[in-house]
């Protein structure tokens, strides 16, 4: 019995539709081979990583961050080539030399706030404000790996597109914030150019968002800095600072990878057309012992 | 054989659970199904739903007895899907066979959520997730301890 279900794991694991099958000696292949400048895994995490020589470049002088690119992936080659391993998402495909390795580091609650966050993780995420289609906020958006997002820069402005709940961030560079911002879902977002690097500084939040993984909660207190770093034809590293002295006691950084998807579009994405969730949760929270968690205080 | 799929099945998404997985969905798997519940079903396709943010697909299954259940399964909106080689109207239709794999709902009855698609032809594609999705994985997200 143990062979045969080893026999079938590998099946399993080997069905692939052949149509998303990775061509033989693609460009994406031929990328992997170039030489690492990836960081040492054991070491603090320095940023930005070296830029490659060949990076793309806009009229300006600055990294071209126009195209269409996959956060939370660390892949290169186009979107059917890197979503096949197991679905979408599924990790095929060589990876990029400046993947950011080892496991990041989670935010650093205080007390009072963990709490709470743990009460979510023993909810199983039904808190999730992402079920009634609203925003999943910012940095959250950045590193949502299923869907695709745009980037269009201009001298003066980037504009990010993100397919996942229709959402867009106008970035203006060299602008200072309005002074009459309402609290929002994403933010208010302004550039500037630091070398290589788009520096984006987020703040004018609400505080009815996470900021990554469940129960990640926040104040209207919170300010993020992004930074995004070209650094060669695939990939864009990236870096987000998130503070909040309401709920954490200090800064959270985390890096990650956003890889380019040529001949990848965004696509519609209306997430109210038949959100059947929020029924379905209300049935759910009328008896919280069919989904609670063994309670856990971490 | 079918003890075997499932098996197997199981194995496998609780590799992926190990995996540090970035937000991928819509919402938590773990508040609606169960993945200590995996089912393996064949039937008739009755009904497809093409819609955001989730896909449905329904089918008619026959027990032993000859009773028909309606089955409906979640999965991936249709921007994923087709991104992944589904077609609508093509891939699958009403009135094809098919067999899904996929975790029942904590609720119970006749509904769950899709992993795989396999066609009558034998071909085989995802149509939604592993276990574990937006729930928090295997431990919560705080660095700091609470206090008490």
């Amino acid at each position: 019995m143990r062979n045969n279900l080893a026999i079938v794991a590998v099946a399993a694991l080997s069905i692939l539709p052949a149509s998303l099958a990775a061509p033989q000696n693609s460009p994406a292949q031929k990328s992997a081979t170039q030489k690492s400048p990836a960081q040492n895994a054991s070491a603090p995490y320095v940023y930005p990583p070296p830029v490659s020589p060949d990076v793309p470049r806009a009229a300006d002088g600055h990294p071209d961050l126009t195209g269409v690119w996959q956060g939370g992936s660390d892949r290169i080659g186009t979107w059917e080539e890197t979503n096949s391993g197991d679905g979408p998402l599924g990790e095929s495909g060589p990876i990029t030399p400046y993947a950011i390795k080892g496991p990041q580091p989670k935010p650093p609650y205080q007390p009072w706030a963990a709490a709470k966050v743990v009460e979510a993780y023993n909810r199983r995420g039904i808190d999730e404000p992402m079920v009634r289609c609203l925003p999943p906020g910012t940095p959250r958006t950045t590193l949502m790996g299923l869907f695709p997002m745009q980037i269009v820069q201009t001298p003066k402005t980037v504009v990010l597109l993100f397919e996942v709940f229709h959402i867009f961030r106008i970035i203006p560079i060299d602008a200072k914030h309005p002074d009459d911002l309402e609290p929002s879902f994403m933010g208010d977002s302004v550039g500037h150019w630091e070398g290589d690097t788009l520096v984006v500084d987020v703040t004018g939040f609400n505080d009815k968002t996470w900021l990554s993984g469940t129960g990640t909660i926040h104040s209207e207190k919170l300010h993020v800095v992004e930074k995004f770093t070209r650094v060669d034809e695939n990939t864009i590293v990236y870096e987000d600072t998130v503070e909040d002295p309401v709920v954490l006691t200090g800064p959270w950084t985390r890096h990650g990878t956003l890889m380019l998807r040529q001949g990848t579009r965004i696509r519609e994405y209306e997430c109210v057309e038949n959100n059947q969730d929020v029924q379905r949760y209300e049935e759910l929270l009328k008896d919280p012992s069919l989904f609670m968690r063994k309670p856990q205080t971490h | 054989m079918k003890y075997g799929v499932s098996a197997v099945c199981s194995a496998i998404s609780c590799l992926l659970l190990a995996v540090a997985l970035p937000a991928r969905a819509h919402h938590s798997f773990g508040v609606e199904y169960d993945a200590n519940k995996p089912v393996t079903l064949t039937g008739v396709i009755t009904n497809i739903e093409w819609t955001n943010p989730h896909s449905f697909v329904y089918i008619d299954v026959k027990d032993e007895s000859g009773k028909v259940t309606n089955w409906k399964f979640e999965g991936y909106p249709p921007g994923v899907l087709y991104r992944s080689g589904w077609k609508r109207n093509s891939t699958i239709k009403t009135g094809d066979t098919i067999t899904i794999f996929g975790w029942r709902a904590r609720t119970g009855g006749a509904w769950g959520h899709a992993r795989s698609v396999t066609c009558a032809d034998g071909k085989k594609l995802y149509f939604g997730p592993a276990p574990g999705i937006g729930d928090g994985g295997a431990a919560p997200q705080v660095a700091v301890p609470p206090s008490n």
